[in-house]
C-alpha cells in the first residue's frame, strides 16, 4: 500500500464494472467505493459514468482487484463518451437478444424449451 | 466520594441536556466504538476510552456506552483487564441485547480495576472545554478512587436501573471462546503516557495523528500473540515496542516467553509453512484494538477546531493538515499490512516492489491525489484490514487441504514440478513457487452443543456461533438396507461402501507419496490390509451359470459403478486376486455382456484388465482362454462368438491373443504345463474359424487392435484365411506379405 490510495476494480454479478477507491471492506466483502465510475465496455471501447459513492453488498461481488495506477494508462482500449458507449451497449444488447430469440425459436422447433437463465450472473 | 461522583453524574447529565443533538451523535459513536472494540480489540488510543468506560458507573444503559475521550488515562491495568473480559462477537449491527453483555463485562472490569466513576464526566458534552483540564481532574480522581472501587461498584449495583447488569465474574464464556476474534492484548503507548504531562501526551497523539491508522500496530504485539504468520518485508522500528508495565499478571505470564523475542531488533520476515498455533483461545487474552477512526478524529480535531464539532463521519472540512501531517522524519506513509498479515506471496511481492520504488524515488510527481487532500484514505484502520484478512484466511484453512482445496493443491504441485524441471534444465536458482499459506489458527475446542441435564425432560441447547441453532441432537444413522431384501439395492449399498473404502485407500496412497521414505512400509501395509478388506467384500467366488444372477460379485459388476470400482481397484490388488477377477469376468463374460447392452460400460474394465493380461504367464493365459472356448451350458454357442458382437469382449479377446503371441515370439521360457500348447493352437484355430464365419458387419471394432494378431494367425493358418481375416479385422497388412512362410 502506497501513500496514494489504491484504485480498485470491482466486477459485480450483474456484469457491471465499477472502478473506485475502496474505502472499506468487511468479512462479507461488502464494499464502500468512493468516487466510483461505472465503466461500460463494448468491444475495444469503454465509457465511464461517474457514480459517486457505492456501497455494495458482498454477495454481489464477483471479484475485486487493485488497479496498478502506472499500468492504467497503457491500455489498448479506447475511451469514448458516455453517450457513445451507451449507444454501443444498446446495439450489443439488441444483437444478443436477437440471437437469443433465434436460439429459443430453434429449440422450440425441436421440442426443447430451456428456461431462461436468471438475470443475475448472466451478462 | 460516592456521592460526589453521583452528583458529578447528574451534573453531566444536565450539561448533556444542553446539547441533545450532540449527545445523540456521541451515543451513536459510542456504540460504534464499542462495536469496533469488541470486534477488533483495543489499542492504546481506545484504551483510554476503555478506561473511561470502565470507570464510568453504569448509571444508565445507553450512557454506559459513552466513551470519554481521554487520552491520558493512566490506568492501563484497568483497560487491559477489561480487554480480557471483552466478548467479541463478530456480528455487525449490535443490537441492544448485545450491549448488555458488554455492559456486564465492563462492570466486571470496573469491579476488578480501579473504577473511577467520576471520569465519565469527561463527556462529550464537555468536549468544548479544555481537554487537559478534564483529564487532569480525572487523573487526580483516579488516584483517589483506587481504594474505593469496591464501594463504587456496590453503589453502581444499587442504582437499580434495570438496564444495569450485575457484574458476574466468570471464566471466559463459551461465547467469548467461540469468537473468531480473540487477539492478544497489545501494549500501548502507556509508557509514554504515564507521565503527568497530559498536555504533552495530547500533543504527541496529535503529532502522530492519523498516520497511526496507517502504521502497523504490529509493533505493539509480539508475533506470537497475534494469529498470523510473520508478515513480509517491512521492518518496523522497535521504538514502539513497549513493555507495558501495567499489564496484568496473567498477560505477563503468557507473554514473558515471547517478550524477549519480540523485543530487540526489528523482526525480519520469517516465512514458514505452518505457523504454530498462535491463537490460544483458552488463554484468551485481551484484544488487539484498532485505532477507531472516529474517536481519533475527535481527539485530534476538537482541541484545535472547537467549531468543527462533529462526531459522525469525518467531513472533508476537517482540516487535513492536522490529520495527515506526517510525523517528523516519515516522509512516506506506507500502509503496509502488519507483518502479521499473511498475504499471497505475489501480492506481497508487488507491495514490496512498490515500497522500494517509493523509497527510491521521492513522491511521484504525477500523483493525482496528495495525501493531504485525501481525507478518506484512512477510513479503515490497519487493525480492521488485518482483521478482515484474518477472517478470510480462517475460512481458507482446512484440515485436509488436498480434499478441500484440491484444485489449488494440484495446481501448486504441478507448478512445483515444472519449476523443479526448469531448475534442472535451466540451472537457475531454485525458485520457490509462491504459495499461500494460511495462518494456522487453532480450532476451538469441540463441545457438545446439546447438553443433557440429568432428570430434565429435554435438551438444553447451547447456541454458539458455530452451531447457532442446534436444538436437537439429530444424528443420521445409516439405514440397514441389508434387510431390505432388494438385491439390487443391496448391491448398490455394497458398492457405495466399497467405493468409500477404495477412496480412502487412494487417499492414503497419495499421502504416502508426499511423506518421507521411512514411513512408506507402514503405509503400504495399511493399504494392503485395506485393499484386502475390499476384496473380501467383493465376495468373488466360483459360481455356475445358473447362479449368475444371484452371485454378489456379478451383481456388483452389473452396475456401472461396480465396474468402475473394480477397474479402479485392480491396480491395487495382489496378482492372484487380480487374476481371480479376470478369470471370473471371462468366465461370465456372456452374462456380463448381456447385462451391459444398455449401459455399455464394460470398456471401463478393459484398461486394467489388459494390463493384467500383459503380465500373465502362458499357463494362466491358457486357463483364461479356456473360459472363452468352453461352450455355454445348454447351447453349442461359444462365448467366443458372442464376444465378437461386444466391444469389450472382442477387445479382451484380442488382448489375450496378442499377449499369447508376444509370449511365443519372445525368447522367454514359457514354462507351459502339459497340454498348454495344444490348447493354445486349438484356441487360435477356433478364433480364426469363428472370425471368418462371422459377417463383417456383425464384427464390432475393438477398443484396441493389437498389431501382432496377424502374425499370430500366420503361424497356424493358410494364406487365404489370413487374407480374409485381415480384411475382416481391418488389420494393417503385414509387411512383405510375399515373404511370408505361411
Amino acid at each position: 500500500f502506497t501513500s496514494l490510495p489504491e484504485k480498485h476494480l470491482v466486477l459485480l454479478r450483474d456484469g457491471r464494472t465499477l472502478i473506485g477507491y475502496l474505502r472499506s471492506i468487511d468479512q462479507f466483502a461488502n464494499l464502500v467505493l468512493h468516487q466510483t465510475v461505472e465503466r461500460i465496455h463494448v468491444g475495444k471501447k469503454y465509457g465511464d459514468i461517474p457514480r459517486g459513492i457505492f456501497v455494495v453488498r458482498g454477495e454481489n461481488v464477483v471479484l475485486l482487484g487493485e488497479i496498478d495506477l502506472e499500468k492504467e494508462s497503457d491500455t489498448p482500449l479506447q475511451q469514448v463518451s458516455i453517450e457513445e458507449i451507451l449507444e454501443e451497449q444498446r446495439v450489443e444488447q439488441q444483437a444478443k437478444q436477437e440471437s437469443e430469440k433465434l436460439k429459443v425459436q430453434a429449440l422450440k422447433e425441436r421440442g426443447l424449451s430451456i428456461p431462461r437463465a436468471d438475470t443475475l450472473d448472466e451478462y | 466520594m460516592a456521592e460526589s461522583s453521583e452528583l458529578a453524574i447528574l451534573e453531566d447529565y444536565l450539561l448533556a441536556e444542553d446539547a441533545p443533538l450532540l449527545e445523540e451523535m456521541a451515543e451513536e459513536d459510542e456504540e460504534i466504538d464499542l462495536y469496533n472494540e469488541m470486534t477488533f480489540g483495543l489499542d492504546r488510543d481506545s484504551m483510554e476510552e476503555e478506561v473511561a468506560k470502565a470507570l464510568a458507573p453504569p448509571v444508565k444503559g445507553p450512557e454506559l456506552s459513552l466513551v470519554g475521550k481521554n487520552e491520558a488515562a493512566a490506568v492501563a491495568e484497568v483497560a487491559v483487564e477489561e480487554e480480557d473480559e471483552y466478548k467479541a462477537t463478530e456480528q455487525p449491527g449490535l443490537g441492544a441485547e448485545e450491549e448488555q453483555p458488554m455492559l456486564e463485562e465492563m462492570e466486571e472490569a470496573g469491579e476488578e480495576g480501579e473504577a473511577e466513576p467520576g471520569a465519565r464526566h469527561d463527556d462529550f458534552a464537555d468536549m468544548e472545554e479544555e481537554i487537559g483540564v478534564d483529564e487532569q481532574e480525572e487523573e487526580e480522581e483516579e488516584g483517589e478512587e483506587e481504594e474505593q472501587h469496591d464501594e463504587d461498584n456496590e453503589e453502581q449495583n444499587d442504582l437499580g436501573d434495570p438496564a444495569v447488569m450485575r457484574a458476574v465474574h466468570s471464566k471466559p464464556t463459551l461465547e467469548s471462546l467461540d469468537s473468531a476474534v480473540l487477539d492478544s492484548r497489545i501494549g500501548s503507548t502507556w509508557g509514554e503516557f504515564e507521565g503527568d504531562d497530559l498536555d504533552k501526551a495530547i500533543l504527541q497523539a496529535l503529532d502522530r495523528g492519523p498516520p497511526m491508522s496507517h502504521m502497523n500496530l504490529d509493533f505493539l504485539v509480539s508475533p506470537a500473540q497475534r494469529g498470523y504468520l510473520g508478515s513480509p518485508g517491512l521492518k518496523r522500528p522497535d521504538f514502539r515496542m513497549m513493555s507495558p508495565k501495567s499489564f496484568p499478571q496473567r498477560f505477563m505470564r503468557q507473554q514473558s516467553p515471547m517478550m524477549p523475542r519480540s523485543m530487540g531488533s526489528p523482526r525480519p520476515y520469517m516465512p514458514s509453512r505452518r505457523a504454530s498455533p498462535l491463537f490460544t483461545p483458552n488463554q484468551s487474552s485481551g484484544y488487539v484494538s484498532p485505532t477507531p477512526f472516529r474517536p481519533m478524529s475527535r481527539n485530534i480535531s476538537t482541541p484545535t477546531q472547537p467549531l468543527a464539532m462533529h462526531f459522525g463521519p469525518m467531513s472533508p472540512s476537517l482540516e487535513p493538515p492536522l490529520f495527515f501531517s506526517p510525523p517528523a522524519g516519515c516522509q512516506l506513509k506506507f500502509s503496509v499490512p502488519s507483518h502479521m498479515t499473511q498475504l499471497h506471496p505475489q501480492h506481497q511481492r508487488i507491495l514490496n516492489q512498490r515500497q522500494q520504488r517509493g523509497q527510491a524515488q521521492s513522491i511521484s510527481p504525477k500523483k493525482a491525489w496528495s495525501p493531504k487532500a485525501d481525507p478518506y484514505s484512512g477510513l479503515m484502520t490497519r487493525k480492521e484490514k488485518d482483521w478482515v484478512i484474518k477472517v478470510q484466511m480462517m475460512q481458507l484453512q482446512s484440515e485436509n487441504p488436498h480434499l478441500d482445496d484440491y484444485y489449488y493443491q494440484a495446481y501448486y504441485h504441478r507448478l512445483e514440478r515444472k519449476q523443479a524441471e526448469e531448475e534442472l534444465l535451466g540451472g537457475r536458482n531454485k525458485q520457490e513457487p509462491p504459495k499461500l499459506v494460511t495462518p494456522y489458527i487453532q480450532k476451538m475446542e469441540i463441545y457438545d452443543s446439546v447438553v443433557r441435564i440429568a432428570g430434565s425432560l429435554g435438551q438444553v441447547a447451547v447456541s454458539t456461533c458455530y452451531s447457532p441453532r442446534r436444538a436437537i441432537d439429530a444424528v443420521h444413522h445409516a439405514l440397514q438396507e441389508e434387510a431390505a431384501g432388494n438385491q439390487r439395492l443391496r448391491a448398490l449399498h455394497r458398492i457405495e461402501k466399497m467405493f468409500l473404502q477404495l477412496l480412502e485407500v487412494e487417499e492414503t496412497q497419495r499421502k504416502m507419496s508426499l511423506l518421507p521414505e521411512e514411513q512408506h512400509p507402514r503405509f503400504r501395509e495399511k493399504k494392503s490390509h485395506e485393499v484386502g478388506r475390499i476384496y473380501q467384500a467383493l465376495k468373488i467366488r466360483a459360481c455356475d451359470s445358473e447362479e449368475e444372477a444371484e452371485d454378489e460379485f456379478l451383481q456388483v459388476l452389473c452396475v456401472r459403478k461396480g465396474k468402475k470400482l473394480t477397474a479402479r481397484l485392480l491396480p491395487h490388488l495382489a496378482r492372484e486376486q487380480a487374476e481371480e477377477i479376470l478369470v471370473t469376468v471371462t468366465r461370465h463374460l456372456p452374462f456380463l455382456m448381456r447385462k451391459d447392452v444398455l449401459d455399455e460400460s464394460l470398456p471401463v474394465l478393459y484398461g486394467p484388465l489388459s494390463e493384467m493380461v500383459g503380465r500373465m504367464t502362458f499357463s494362466e493365459l491358457i486357463e483364461v482362454l479356456q473360459e472363452l472356448t468352453r461352450p455355454l451350458a445348454g447351447s453349442t454357442e461359444l462365448p467366443l462368438t458372442m464376444t465378437f458382437k461386444n466391444q469389450f469382449g472382442i477387445s479382451l479377446l484380442y488382448a489375450l491373443l496378442s499377449h499369447g503371441e508376444r509370449l511365443l515370439s519372445s525368447d522367454m521360457p514359457l514354462e507351459p504345463h502339459s497340454g498348454d500348447f495344444e490348447k493354445w493352437t486349438d484356441t487360435v484355430f477356433l478364433v480364426a474359424r469363428e472370425l471368418s464365419q462371422v459377417p463383417k458387419t456383425a464384427l464390432v471394432e475393438p477398443l484396441f487392435l493389437p498389431s501382432n494378431l496377424l502374425s499370430l494367425f500366420c503361424r497356424y493358418l493358410d494364406k487365404q484365411t489370413i487374407h480374409r481375416l485381415e480384411a475382416k479385422m481391418e488389420c494393417s497388412p503385414l509387411p512383405s506379405e510375399a515373404a511370408m512362410p505361411c
